[in-house]
């Protein structure tokens, strides 16, 4: 199959915080678009087509393309929508790929965003809301009362999730809740050091952590991320121009998505589930091999230098980092003790703080590809890794529970 | 299934949800200056168009547009296009047969580019047409909410 190279050119985010009320979507999102072309050094009308998303539903707006396009400087150009739930930012970034990889479009913005705070309610009610809208019927439709579905099956949607994902990896690993106190304390550490992150924290401790109280065992409030507010933007671009206008281009060496069956709304088929383990995740384990059989990478181990893994609780970087072929089975929380996975250690996981320190969901995967390219530019500041990054993972999870993104990024084509 | 209906009814829902949207300075600016009954438009410092509401970018030229491209209008327009309702939603979700048609126009403020769509009233069918001068009917009382522009109705 003919493919063109393609590379990250520039990058651009918006602070993450709570409640951005200073600005509207369009205005939010523009901003991290206006930094990635500054970033870039291209203007609004040398690119020539935008791929954009959000976590569907999530803000209440149902065609947020239309708002945002003019403000975008999109208009007059093709705009392409995709929307994957929480690996929305994950897929419109290769989404961002596959319309320059395929001659389609020389230079093309790809840009995600969520905005939790135009949420009447707290956190993420009302997005999750439009989400499980559909699910919820298909139970009533098999005769499951409401009440009873989100008693014993959804319990707090994603959280939810990630709780029977936590405890059979705690099961089959040996991994404790201190180690979920470690990553969740490196997290706010690593975001101290991205200003461009929301819950930042010098110099947290596990203890620190562990103070905080038990929300649904084995997640303390400490453990959780945030419902943060903001948008990242990356200029993708193919090789002539890449080359042109980038000292270090950021390269998709290799990508793939798969999804599992999800396995815990589990609405449409209700009455039976073939994914047993939800810790599992067959779909980021086939999106690995994929990305990196493709990514020409043999020995994940040693030839990834740094990982951004799509961790809004902390069990998910330990066994996605497993998933991933980064460390071998249930050995991810005996590397996080001895430090290998410090922003100075063997193989820095989420040197940002991951999403579990900012998580503006329909953007959280877009940042994964975003921070792995600052990491190969070299621009990541303060929390640049100081091993020379070859080859960088950012990872995407999400859609209603087991959508899955994977992609390689490097310093060279690779190909 | 045959004479049963498969509509599934749910009676309670096991959380609130609503929406509180943040519309941006601009728009809160515009929005609030209605109560002194004045529109505001805001004209891009790049190309000179001009956007009613006002918004922070400009859609033509992508130049960035401040609060100090805010301009105040006339509330004075052109009628570019109209047409005629003849049924409205009965709040049931369905719809009503109105006695009185309702003339919804295309209206381009005097001094701006974008265009408002808004009822006219005040005017017979027969006196219709393509750049009729037009101006902003307020509310009695205005309190600083997009209703308060009530309609457009004709100049004189």
């Amino acid at each position: 199959m003919k493919r063109r190279n393609v590379a990250v050119i520039g990058c651009g985010q918006t602070k993450h915080s709570s409640r951005r009320r200073d600005v509207n979507v369009a205005e939010m999102v523009s901003e991290a678009v206006y930094n990635a072309l500054e970033d870039a050094q291209v203007s609004a009308r040398e690119v020539d087509a935008f791929v954009v998303g959000n976590m569907p539903g999530f803000g209440g707006v149902a065609q947020p393309e239309q708002w945002i396009a003019e403000s975008l400087g999109a208009a007059g150009k093709p705009v392409l929508r995709i929307a994957t739930g929480g690996t929305t930012g994950g897929s419109v970034g290769q989404g961002g790929y596959y319309v320059v990889a395929s001659g389609l479009h020389d230079m093309v913005v790809a840009v995600a965003w969520e905005k939790h705070s135009d949420s009447k309610e707290a956190g993420a009610t009302t997005g999750l809301l439009h989400v499980g809208l559909g699910n919820f019927f298909h139970a009533a439709g098999y005769g499951l009362s409401l009440k009873n579905l989100v008693a014993t099956s959804v319990v707090g949607a994603a959280a939810g999730v990630a709780v029977y994902q936590a405890m059979f990896y705690m099961h089959r690993s040996g991994c404790g809740i201190e180690h979920f106190d470690m990553v969740a304390a490196k997290a706010r550490r690593n975001a101290a050091k991205n200003k461009y992150a929301h819950l930042q924290w010098p110099g947290c401790t596990a203890e620190d952590i562990a103070k905080t109280d038990i929300v649904t065992y084995p997640f303390r409030y400490g453990h959780i991320c945030p419902a943060s507010d903001g948008a990242s933007a990356i200029v993708v671009a193919e090789e002539s121009l890449a080359r042109k206008k980038a000292k270090q281009p950021a390269w998709f060496k290799g990508l793939a998505s798969y999804t599992d069956e999800e396995n815990q709304l589990q609405s449409e088929n209700f009455g039976g589930v073939g994914v047993t383990d939800p810790s599992e995740q067959r779909g980021c384990w086939l999106s690995a091999v994929k990305a990196y059989r493709m990514a020409g990478i043999v020995d994940p181990k040693t030839e990834i230098d740094v990982a951004e893994i799509y961790q809004p609780f902390p069990s998910q970087e330990l066994f996605f980092a497993e998933r991933l072929g980064l460390f071998d089975e249930g050995t991810a929380w005996m590397a996080l003790e001895t430090g290998e996975t410090e922003i100075e250690g063997r193989m820095p996981l989420d040197p940002s703080g991951g999403v579990n320190a900012t998580n503006a969901i329909g953007s959280s995967a877009m940042q994964r590809i975003l921070e792995c390219a600052l990491q190969i530019m070299g621009k990541a500041e303060e929390h640049q890794v100081p091993k020379k990054v070859r080859n960088a993972l950012a990872h995407g999870w999400g859609g209603v529970t087991n959508y899955s993104t994977v992609t390689v990024l490097g310093d060279t084509p690779g190909r | 299934m045959e004479g049963k209906s498969e509509i599934v009814e749910v009676k309670t829902f096991p959380f609130p949800a609503g929406f509180n949207w943040a519309v941006g300075p601009m728009m809160e600016r515009f929005i609030r200056t209605l109560a002194g009954r004045k529109v505001l438009g805001a004209r891009c410092p790049g190309c000179g168009y001009t956007y009613v509401p006002p918004r922070s970018r400009c859609g033509q030229c992508q130049a960035a547009i401040a609060e100090k491209d805010v301009v105040e209008l006339s509330g004075k327009g052109t009628l570019i296009s109209y047409t005629n309702a003849h049924v409205a939603p009965d709040g049931n979700g369905n719809l009503k047969d109105l006695e009185k048609p309702i003339v919804v126009g295309a209206v381009k403020l005097e001094d701006a580019d974008s265009v408002l769509f808004m009822p006219v009233e005040g005017v017979k069918p027969q006196d219709l047409k393509i750049g009729l001068a037009v101006k902003v009917r307020w509310r009695e009382e205005t309190k600083g909410a997009v209703a308060d522009i009530c309609c457009f109705e004709p100049v004189g």
